[in-house]
C-alpha cells in the first residue's frame, strides 16, 4: 500500500471518530436539554393546561402564567412561598456552611481520640439515602414542637450539612500544616489561625460549600412536604406541587423563576472557585 | 538571648517508636548550634520539641532558666524558620513580617520601623508590598528570616532553611545567616543534613543518628577527634578510610595487621598511648580510620601497596581511588578501598601499583562491635597493671597506701583508674610530659617511670605530686572485679502508686507514693509533678520503674527502713561507707558512725532519686 493511501485512510478514520463523538454529544445534550426546553416552552403556554398541548408543545404562547404567578395570590401565594424558601435556604446556607467548615477544620487539623472512628461512621452513614430517616426526623421534630415551623427545617438542613465534610477536609489537608505552625509561633490562637489564615485561603471551598448548602434546601421537596402543613409556610417546591392539574403553565413558570437565584449566585461566586489561593506559601 | 538546657529529652510515639532518645545538652547564650544527621535521625523532632510544636514525651526543657515543657510556642519567645518557608500567601510581605508583632499588640509605629529595618537588613525593602507568590525562592526564604528576626526572640530555630535553594544561593544565604547571627547576638539552633553547612556555621555541632546523640563538639574537634565510627564517617568529605585490623603490642611498637589483605605495619606506641590496652593483644578486631588527606603517595619502611582504580582531578586537589587488595578494583563497598587526597595535579595511571604511607599522628581506632573510639582524646580511664603488697598499691614504682576498705591479698591486679580519681598538685615526684587543653581543662600526660598516666586538672604543670581517690577505682583479677567503685547507685525495682484519701463524705484527695523494698515512701510534690507530667494517662501507675539513689542520698536516722550493717568501708579523710543488709538488698550508705552488726534505720532523700522506666528503658527523672 502506498504512503498516500495510508495517509488518506488515517485521515478518514480521524474524521469518522470526530463525527461519531459529536453525534453522541449532540444526543446526550439533547436528552439533557430537552426537558428544560420543554419546561420553558410550557411556561409560556397561554391555556395553562397540559391537556391543551399539541403533542409535546403548547398550541398558543403568552406570558399569562408568569403574570398570574405574582398577581393571583389568593389560592396560590407564590411570592410567599418564594420568600419562605429564600429564608430557609439562606439560614441553612449560613449555618450549614459554618458547621461544615468547622467540622472539616477540626477533622483536618486536630488529632483526638475516636477521630478515625467518627470519620468512618459518617462515611458509612452517608451511604444510606437521607429519606430513610424521615419518619424518625418527623417524630423528633414533633417532640421538639418544631413541626410546621421554618426553624425546624433550618435546623435539620444545618445539622445534616456537616455530614458531607469530607470534601472540605480534603481541601484543608492540602493547606500546608507549616502555615499553622508558623502562625502559632507568631502568637496566633487556634481560632485566629482558622479565621486569619485558613478561611482566606479556602475561598473556593467556602463558595462550593455555600452553594451546595443553599441549593439543597432551595430545591428540596420531601422534608418541607412532611414538616410544613400551613399553606403560608410552604416552600416553592411544596407549593408548586399543590397546584391543580390545569395550572401546569404556572408550575413551569414557578420552576423557571426558582432557578434564577441559583444561576445568579453561581455567576457571582464562580470567580472565587479557582485554584491557587495558597500559591507562594510554601516550596512545592 | 537565653541559655537552653535539654535534660533527658525523649520523644516516644504512641506506637512505641522512639524518635529521640535521652537528649542531654546545655546551650549557652549566643551559641550557634547545628543539629546534623541523616534523614530520620530525630534532629527536626528535637527542634520542634524546643519550639513547642511537638510534645516532649519525657524530660525537661529549660529556656532562660524557666521550664517550658507545658508552655505554648508563643509563650516560649522563640522564632522559627521553616524548610518550606511557610509564608502567609494571602498577605503582603510587610504583613507577613509584621504579623508576629501585631498579635503581640506592639505599637503600629514601632512595627513599621522594625519591619522596614528587618527588610533593609535582608535586602527585601522593594518587595514589601508584594505577595509571596511574586517572589523567588531565595527572596521568600529572606522573608521567612525577616519574620523570625523582627520579634527579637530569645532563641532562633532554623529547620533546614536552605535545603530548597540552589547551590549558589545556598552558599550565599549560608554566609548571610552567619552574619545575621553575629548581628543579632542571639542563640541560634540550626537543623541540617548537609555536613558542609554544619561545619561552616556552627560553634558546636550535635551529630545524631537513629534518635541518639552520637557526639556534641566544635566542628574542629568533631573532625579531629570523632568519638565513634559514625561521626568519623559522617563528617568530612571524602569519607574517612576504614580498614579492619588487629593490634598487637611488641615492645615500643604496635603491630597493625590488615585483616582483608596480608599487609602489616608498625606504629610507635607513643602515637597510641591513649588506647584501651585490652585491644592490644592481637585478638580483638579493630577498625582503623584515617582521613584521605593523611595518606600520602610515598614509600617508607611502613608503607603499603595500593592498586589505583581511578583518579579525579578537581583543580586544586586530586582524589586518588584505589584498593589495598591488588586483585580488587575499589568498586562498591570493598573493605580495603582507599581514597587519597593530594594537593594540586598529579598524573597517575589507573591500574598502577603505588606505595602509600599513613600519617600515624592522625589515626583513629574504633571497637569493631560498639563502633566507639578506643583512642579517645580524653580517655575514660587509665588502664594499668598494679601490684598490691602489704596493703600498699604499687603503680609503676609509686606507692600508695590502700585504705582500710580495700583489703586484698598481695598480688598483681589490673586497675581502671578514672581520670577524675587522680588528684594532682604541684610537686616534683612525677614529670608532666604534656599539658593538652581540652574544654577549659588540661589533660595532663604524666610520665611515671616511663609509663603513661592521664589526669584532668584546671591548671597545667611541669611536674606534680599525685594521689588517688581509691573509692573510684576498679581492680580486676583475671578479668573478674575484686574492687568496684563505691559511688555506684543503689537501684531498687518498684512502682509509683496513688491513693485516694477521703476527707469527708464527698471530698477526697490523692496521695502519691514510691513503692520499693516492700515499703511505701511518700513522694514529694516535685517528683509527683515530674512523674505525672511524663505520662498523660494512668500508665504511670502501672509501669515498673527502677529507682536509684546515690550512697549520699540515703541517711541513717532514728526511724525508717530497718537494716543491719554488714560491712564498713573506710577510705580515710572522713570518707566512710557502710553496706547494709535490708530485706535481701545490699545498700551502700555514706556514713561515718555505724559499725558492723549495728541495727540501723535508713531514710531516702526522695528529691535526689533517679527514675527509669524499665519496659522501654526511658529515664523519666
Amino acid at each position: 500500500m502506498s504512503k498516500d493511501k495510508k495517509r488518506i485512510k488515517r485521515r478518514c478514520k480521524k474524521t469518522l471518530d470526530v463525527i461519531i463523538t459529536y453525534c453522541i454529544l449532540i444526543i446526550v445534550a439533547f436528552i439533557f436539554f430537552f426537558p428544560c426546553l420543554w419546561l420553558i416552552l410550557a411556561s409560556f403556554s397561554k391555556s395553562g393546561s397540559i391537556y391543551s398541548f399539541d403533542g409535546f408543545f403548547p398550541k398558543e404562547y403568552g406570558l399569562d402564567a408568569f403574570i398570574t404567578l405574582f398577581t393571583d395570590t389568593v389560592m396560590y401565594n407564590y411570592q410567599r412561598w418564594f420568600l419562605n424558601t429564600l429564608f430557609i435556604a439562606s439560614c441553612s446556607c449560613i449555618l450549614g456552611t459554618l458547621l461544615t467548615i468547622l467540622t472539616a477544620y477540626c477533622m483536618s487539623r486536630f488529632r483526638f481520640k475516636s477521630r478515625k472512628a467518627m470519620m468512618k461512621t459518617t462515611l458509612v452513614l452517608g451511604m444510606f439515602p437521607s429519606f430513610m430517616g424521615t419518619i424518625a426526623v418527623y417524630l423528633i421534630m414533633t417532640q421538639f414542637h418544631l413541626v410546621n415551623q421554618m426553624w425546624g427545617l433550618i435546623l435539620i438542613y444545618s445539622a445534616q450539612a456537616p455530614m458531607g465534610y469530607m470534601v472540605q477536609k480534603g481541601f484543608f489537608d492540602t493547606i500546608p500544616y507549616s502555615i499553622d505552625e508558623a502562625a502559632r509561633i507568631d502568637g496566633a490562637s487556634n481560632f485566629e489561625i482558622f479565621r486569619k489564615f485558613i478561611l482566606p485561603m479556602s475561598k473556593p471551598m467556602l463558595v462550593y460549600t455555600a452553594l451546595t448548602s443553599f441549593t439543597w434546601p432551595w430545591s428540596d421537596f420531601i422534608l418541607p412536604k412532611m414538616l410544613l402543613q400551613d399553606k403560608n409556610l410552604y416552600t416553592v417546591a411544596v407549593g408548586l406541587m399543590s397546584l391543580g392539574e390545569t395550572e401546569f403553565a404556572r408550575f413551569a413558570a414557578g420552576s423557571i423563576i426558582i432557578a434564577i437565584p441559583i444561576i445568579i449566585l453561581y455567576f457571582c461566586l464562580v470567580k472565587y472557585m479557582i485554584n491557587g489561593m495558597s500559591a507562594g506559601a510554601v516550596k512545592e | 538571648m537565653a541559655n537552653l538546657s535539654l535534660k533527658h529529652i525523649y520523644k516516644v510515639y504512641p506506637n512505641g517508636t522512639k524518635a529521640v532518645n535521652d537528649f542531654n545538652m546545655d546551650i549557652k547564650d549566643k551559641e550557634f548550634i547545628v543539629f546534623v544527621g541523616p534523614s530520620g535521625c530525630g534532629k527536626s523532632t528535637t527542634l520542634r520539641m524546643i519550639a513547642g510544636l511537638e510534645k516532649i514525651t519525657y524530660g525537661e526543657l529549660t529556656i532562660a532558666d524557666e521550664v517550658v515543657n507545658s508552655l505554648e510556642p508563643k509563650e516560649r519567645d522563640i522564632a522559627m524558620v521553616f524548610q518550606n518557608y511557610a509564608l502567609y500567601p494571602h498577605m503582603t510581605i510587610y504583613e507577613n513580617i509584621a504579623f508576629g508583632l501585631r498579635t503581640r499588640k506592639v505599637n503600629k509605629k514601632i512595627i513599621d520601623e522594625k519591619v522596614k529595618e528587618a527588610a533593609k537588613t535582608l535586602g527585601i525593602e522593594e518587595y514589601l508590598y508584594k505577595k509571596p507568590k511574586e517572589m523567588s525562592g531565595g527572596q521568600r526564604q529572606r522573608v521567612a528570616l525577616g519574620r523570625a528576626i523582627v520579634r527579637e526572640p530569645k532563641v532562633m530555630l532554623l529547620d533546614e532553611p536552605l535545603s530548597n535553594l540552589d547551590a549558589k544561593l545556598r552558599t550565599q544565604m549560608r554566609s548571610e545567616i552567619v552574619k545575621l547571627h553575629k548581628k543579632l547576638n542571639t542563640t541560634f539552633i540550626y537543623v541540617t543534613h548537609d555536613q558542609v553547612e554544619a561545619m561552616t556555621m556552627g560553634t558546636r555541632i550535635v551529630v545524631m543518628k537513629d534518635g541518639f546523640v552520637k557526639q556534641i563538639d566544635s566542628p574542629k574537634n568533631l573532625y579531629r577527634y570523632p568519638s565513634n565510627k559514625f561521626v568519623a564517617s559522617f563528617i568530612g568529605s571524602p569519607q574517612m578510610n576504614f580498614f579492619n585490623v588487629t593490634l598487637k603490642k611488641q615492645n615500643n611498637d604496635v603491630k597493625v595487621e590488615f585483616l582483608n589483605v596480608k599487609e602489616e605495619i608498625s606504629i610507635p606506641f607513643d602515637k597510641l598511648v591513649k588506647i584501651k590496652p585490652n585491644f592490644l593483644d592481637g585478638t580483638k578486631e579493630v577498625v582503623l580510620g584515617i582521613r584521605s588527606e593523611n595518606i600520602s603517595l610515598k614509600k617508607s619502611s611502613n608503607s603499603l601497596k595500593m592498586k589505583v582504580s581511578h583518579v579525579e582531578e578537581l583543580g586544586n586537589e586530586t582524589l586518588v581511588y584505589g584498593d589495598l587488595d591488588l586483585n580488587n578494583d575499589a568498586i562498591g563497598d570493598s573493605p580495603t578501598k582507599v581514597i587519597i587526597k593530594i594537593p594540586g595535579f598529579k598524573e597517575i595511571e589507573a591500574g598502577s601499583i603505588v606505595d602509600i604511607s599513613l600519617d600515624f599522628s592522625f589515626l583513629h581506632l574504633f571497637d569493631k562491635e560498639s563502633e566507639e573510639s578506643i583512642l579517645k582524646r580524653v580517655p575514660d580511664n587509665n588502664y594499668v597493671n598494679v601490684e598490691v603488697k602489704d596493703n600498699k598499691l604499687d603503680l609503676f614504682g609509686l606507692e600508695f597506701n590502700l585504705p582500710k576498705a580495700i583489703l586484698l591479698p598481695s598480688s598483681s591486679y589490673e586497675a581502671l583508674i578514672p581520670l577524675e580519681a587522680i588528684k594532682v598538685k604541684e610537686g616534683d615526684k612525677v614529670k608532666v610530659k604534656e599539658n593538652e587543653e581540652v574544654d577549659e581543662k588540661y589533660l595532663l600526660t604524666l610520665d611515671i617511670n616511663e609509663h603513661v598516666l592521664f589526669a584532668l586538672n584546671e591548671k597545667k604543670y611541669q611536674s606534680v605530686d599525685i594521689s588517688i581517690d581509691m573509692s573510684q577505682i576498679t581492680l580486676l583479677k583475671d578479668g573478674k572485679e575484686v574492687i568496684c567503685p563505691v559511688e555506684r547507685n543503689n537501684v531498687f525495682v518498684g512502682e509509683f502508686i496513688n491513693k485516694k484519701i477521703k476527707d469527708g463524705k464527698i471530698k477526697s484527695h490523692n496521695e502519691y507514693y514510691l513503692k520499693f523494698l516492700d515499703e511505701e515512701f511518700p513522694s514529694t510534690d516535685l517528683i509527683t509533678k515530674k512523674m505525672c507530667q511524663a505520662y498523660d494517662d494512668r500508665r504511670v501507675f502501672h509501669e515498673k520503674f527502677s529507682f536509684s539513689f546515690r550512697p549520699s542520698s540515703i541517711k541513717i536516722s532514728d526511724s525508717g527502713v530497718k537494716g543491719k550493717v554488714i560491712k564498713e568501708m573506710d577510705y580515710g579523710n572522713n570518707k566512710k561507707y557502710v553496706t547494709l543488709k535490708v530485706k535481701d538488698h545490699e545498700i551502700v550508705v555514706l556514713d561515718s558512725k555505724a559499725k558492723v552488726d549495728d541495727e540501723v534505720y535508713i531514710t531516702f532523700n526522695i528529691d535526689e532519686i533517679g527514675v527509669t522506666e524499665i519496659g522501654r528503658d526511658i529515664k523519666v527523672i
